[in-house]
């Protein structure tokens, strides 16, 4: 080939590497490739919506494999990771994502938070406590770090701790956590109970009084503790101001108010206690606990009497089962059908709530001040009606 | 990537400067209004960067009205 063609053909080169220049300039200025990434952004989006959080990860891998500055699309990946349970490689994700050079202070504790909450997850709690820990100690995401480390406290039963962040929580983010702290106080009073400390009792539920005045589970507390020790006065006024102080705990309270007016030998208070409750507690329960008195001092016929009166104004078949226990010891003529029926109605009861979570609806046979099933406190209230306490 | 990128500017560099040093010899050219003589090394430059330039603009002015004809697309939906 000629020498001097070739030269000729470095013009058509020139040119088009000219071109080839320019349309790329262009290309990035009018920001097709931002189009391109926020479009599959998008898209990754739009199956996160709709539930589909396999195709989601995909696009979201797509994306960060693309574009490894894209931070949102890591948290993001992590945070999908977690939620489908694949713990360690969220832990990856939000490690590779702390590792770097370049990040923000901000980017940089949020990928921290979003790390502690994998370790979290994945039952690693000494170290999302120290990641957590570290964070509240910079000021860096503190409100949100300081909810998990309560609840890591929580988990570990450390109240201690527990009341510290609690109190921490309340001044960093201005959320009332009085209620939180008198429980967390109340969990200590009862581990000092267990252990025979009574003075540390004392203090603990003093200090549950201090966080939440009136509260209704350290009232409860001081009543048997007071009961336990033979200190009647102390343990009825207790148990009465806890029934003044929330309705809602009648069936956690009354056995051991009665048992304790018994004990003082007090039975005319007890009475005149119950009647007060009778008018301002749906349940059946104040209602039962009379007839019960009735039944032992004026006989059966009363207990009945009341029983049915008060059934009919509040149905409830633990009443309905008392009125036919009542009705058997009377004696009579169709005892036997009458203790079948008895039978048959108890078989209903048997499996039904007590108590449900009016946070989450989680249903309990028995008392629980904090929900076996959403964490939350003092949210476990009586059922009422007609299978109800 | 920018490494291989900066040793092939080199390279071409390298190649231009000994294209010229062999190539020093003055050529004359008469543009009908006036006359020059130039180094031959120095004429392919200009020649290279004048394509490269013209391919630039062409590209460009491709995009633009590409770009512009986007646009009214983009107000007619909206319009409608």
């Amino acid at each position: 080939m000629n020498p001097l063609l070739l030269l000729f053909l470095l013009l058509p080169i020139a040119f088009l590497s000219g071109w080839w220049s320019a349309r790329r300039l262009g290309a990035r200025r009018s920001g097709a490739r931002v189009d391109e990434l926020s479009s599959s952004y998008f898209r990754g989006l739009n199956y996160l919506l709709n539930e589909q959080p396999d195709k989601a990860i995909e696009v979201f891998l797509q994306l960060a494999e693309a574009n490894r500055d894209t931070i949102e699309t890591h948290l993001a990946l992590g945070n999908l990771f977690r939620r489908r349970g694949e713990v360690e490689r969220a832990i990856r994700v939000h490690q590779h994502l702390i590792a770097r050079a370049n990040l923000s202070d901000d980017v940089k504790t949020m990928a921290l938070l979003e790390l502690g909450e994998d370790y979290m997850r994945a039952g690693l709690l000494d170290r999302a406590e120290t990641l957590f820990a570290d964070l509240v100690a910079m000021n860096a995401q503190a409100p949100s770090a300081l909810r998990h480390l309560i609840a890591i406290c929580q988990h570990e039963r450390d109240w201690h701790k527990a009341i510290l962040y609690a109190r921490r929580l309340q001044e960093t983010s201005g959320e009332p956590q009085s209620l939180q702290i008198a429980h967390f106080y109340c969990e200590l009073a009862e581990n000092a109970q267990a252990h025979g400390a009574m003075q540390d009792v004392a203090d603990y539920l003093q200090q549950a009084f201090v966080a939440h005045p009136e509260f209704v589970r350290a009232l409860i507390l001081r009543g048997r503790f007071a009961a336990a020790n033979a200190d009647y006065p102390v343990a009825i006024a207790s148990y009465e101001q806890a029934l003044a102080s929330d309705i809602d705990y009648v069936p956690e309270i009354l056995p051991a108010l009665l048992d304790t007016y018994a004990r003082a030998q007090q039975m005319q208070r007890a009475e005149q206690t119950l009647g007060r409750i009778v008018l301002r507690y749906e349940g059946v329960s104040p209602v039962l606990a009379l007839a019960r008195i009735y039944a032992r001092r004026d006989g059966q016929g009363r207990a009945l009497e009341f029983l049915g009166t008060q059934l009919r104004q509040r149905p409830s078949v633990r009443g309905l089962v008392q009125l036919m226990d009542t009705a058997i010891e009377s004696g009579g003529d169709s005892g036997a059908s009458l203790r079948l029926l008895r039978d048959l109605t108890a078989a209903v009861l048997e499996g039904q709530a007590l108590y449900r979570c009016t946070q989450c609806g989680f249903g309990a046979r028995a008392h629980h001040w904090q929900c076996p099933s959403c964490k939350n406190w003092s949210t476990l209230r009586p059922v009422h009606g007609a299978t109800g306490a | 990537m920018r490494f291989v990128i900066a040793a092939l500017l080199l390279i071409f560099a390298l190649l231009g400067a000994a294209f010229a040093a062999l190539n020093g010899g003055a050529v004359h050219y008469d543009f009908l209004l006036l006359e020059a003589d130039l180094p031959k090394g120095v004429t392919l430059l200009v020649v290279l960067v004048l394509g490269w330039l013209l391919g630039g603009l062409s590209a460009w002015l491709g995009l633009a009205a590409r770009r512009r004809r986007g646009a009214g697309r983009g107000d007619g939906q909206d319009a409608a």
